[in-house]
This record gives structure tokens, sequence and C-alpha cells, in this order.
């Protein structure tokens, strides 16, 4: 049985889920490279990197599940164009990553509080990933 | 010159056409600026959220204020690097667009935001730290803030939402390039 997807009832839903999948993302992203800036030593530095990883966390979930709720909402206004987009699929690939990565050794690192040339590579690798989710998501519309 | 001449001109020199022309380029620059305003919006939000007393409380207001000054202010020079490398490659539409000069009003806004709040909150943080609570002048600044800011995103997401027909605009007006022009609205 083929059931419209309520999405595409109204022509605001769209740009609405997209203006909460940004702020989300901003807010998750910006929280996690407010703590690789500090690994890089780039800001907030009177404080220990272990204590602003652990005090912003519940805002980096915050903005995930925002973006994870919005995300899929997005994708199911036109799964097939989606799916086979190269972009989108880059994009799903870098966000796996980022996220598995985030939740594994980043957060080791991080919470250990140690600024040596392997944490801030750590880091760096951090921010690759969720800019390349970020530009994976822009790309979608070009390819 | 007119500002739609200005914005013709603009969207017609070489560089905003190469830019524009290539397939990759815009899209680099568009991630880019949002790669950039995830990271520097972030500051924003940690920013207000402390001044709200809804994060980092157990920092003073002060470090997260002052501390995240410089990184906010080159965050937003790059933001803003982009964003107008993408207006001027579209600028001539833009002109045309509601939700670019709603994104531009409420960016003003914003400037006017920190004139009015500057010595009040942003730069009178340790008064503010020893105050018993947060005083009610500091929370309504960040209220607005985060406020402005969301308008921002919302304006901006519209913005590639609005195509103005240029083309038939120029036939209806029979407006010559570069030629100053009536202001059609």
């Amino acid at each position: 049985m083929f059931v419209e997807n309520p999405l595409n009832a109204s022509e605001l839903i769209f740009p609405t889920l997209e203006v909460c999948h940004i702020l989300g993302f901003t807010v998750t992203l910006g929280t996690i490279a407010l703590v690789d800036f500090r690994v890089l030593g780039l800001g907030m530095r009177r404080q220990a990197t272990a204590d602003l990883a652990r005090d912003l966390a519940p805002w980096t979930l915050a903005g995930l599940v925002l973006v994870l709720l919005s995300g899929p909402l997005l994708f199911s206004s036109d799964p097939d164009m989606y799916y086979l987009n190269r972009s989108f699929q880059f994009k799903m690939v870098c966000l796996l990553l980022a996220i598995v990565f985030n939740y594994t050794i980043h957060k080791r690192v991080v919470r250990s509080g140690t600024t040596s040339a392997s944490s801030k590579l750590v880091a760096c690798l951090s921010l690759a990933l969720w800019a390349g989710v970020i530009g994976g998501g822009i790309f979608i519309a070009f390819v | 010159m007119s500002l739609l001449s200005f914005a013709q001109w603009l969207q017609n020199t070489g560089f905003a056409t190469a830019l524009r022309g290539s397939w990759y380029v815009y899209p680099v620059v568009l991630s880019l600026h949002l790669v950039f305003i995830a990271s520097f919006g972030g500051m924003i939000f940690v920013g207000n959220m402390r001044l709200l007393g809804l994060a980092f409380r157990s920092y003073s207001i002060s470090d997260v204020v002052n501390q995240l000054q410089w990184p906010k202010r080159i965050g937003f020079l790059l933001v803003l690097t982009c964003g107008a490398l993408l207006a001027s490659s579209k600028a001539e539409e833009y002109y045309y667009n509601v939700f670019f000069w709603t994104k531009m009003t409420l960016l003003a806004l914003i400037a006017v935001h920190g004139l009015i709040f500057r010595r009040s909150v942003y730069s009178n943080t340790a008064a503010i730290d020893k105050a018993p609570t947060i005083p009610a002048l500091a929370k309504l600044a960040a209220g607005l803030s985060l406020l402005l800011w969301i308008g921002v995103a919302i304006a901006g997401r519209g913005i590639g939402y609005i195509e103005p027909p240029i083309e038939k605009l120029h036939a209806l007006l029979q407006v010559p390039r570069h030629a100053p022009a009536s202001n059609p609205r």
C-alpha cells in the first residue's frame, strides 16, 4: 500500500526540519570543536580539557539527538534520491565514523587531558570527520 | 551608482562568475561557511547558555565570556569571508531575495545588540560574577542574542528557497547591465 509521506503535506515542514538540523549540528559540532580547539591550545585554556569535555558532553548529545531526529525525517521526503546520492553515502560513512570516533578514541583522549602531539592529531581528525559530514550534506544538492 | 547596479556589477565580475561557474567551488565555499558556523555558533551557544545559568556553571562567567571572545571573532571573520564570497557570486539575485535582506537586517541588529550590552554585560563580567544571582539584564542579553542568531540561521536557510527570475526581470525592465536603474520595487 502506498502512503503519502505527511512530510510532503506542507511546504514549510521540510525547511523547518532543515533549520532544526542546522541548529542541532551547530550545537553538536560546536561543543565538540570547543574541546578540540582546547586540545590544540586555541581557547578556553584556563579550563582543563577533561573538565571541558565532561561538561559539554550532555550538550553534544542533545544536539546529536536533534540531528538524528530531523535527519531521517528529511531523508524520508525523498529516500530513493538520498539513497543513491554519492554525497549522501559519503556523509553517512563520515557520520558513522565521526560518532564512533567521538565516543571511543576521542572520548578517551580528551578525558585523559593530555595535550601531546597524538592527542592533537585526534582533535584534528575529529574536526576533519565532522567537517566531512557537513560538506557531504551540502554536496547532496550539487552532485 | 544604485545598490542594484552595484549588485549587477559584482555578480558579473570575473571572480564572481568563476565562483558560480565551477560545479564544486561554490559548494566547497558553502560547506566551509557551514563548518565555520557550526564551530563558531557553538561558542555563541555556550557563552549565552552560561549567561543564562544553564551550562558551564562550574566556571565563572568571566572565564567563559573572556576566553571565547577572540575565538569568536576569528570564527565570525571566517564565516563572514565565506558568506561574502557566496553573496558576491549571486549578488543581483540576492538583491531581490527577501530572506537575504532579513538576514542582513538581523546581522545589523546583532551589531546593535553588541553595542547596547557591551558595557553592561560583556565587558562587565567580573561584576556579574560577584552578584549573588545572574542579573536579569545579562539573561536578557543572552536570550536576545540566541534568538537573533536563530533568526539568522532561519533566514539564511530561507535564501536558497527563493530564485528570482532574473532573465525575465531583465527582459521586463530592459535593464542594461552596469547601468543605473530605477528601483523596481
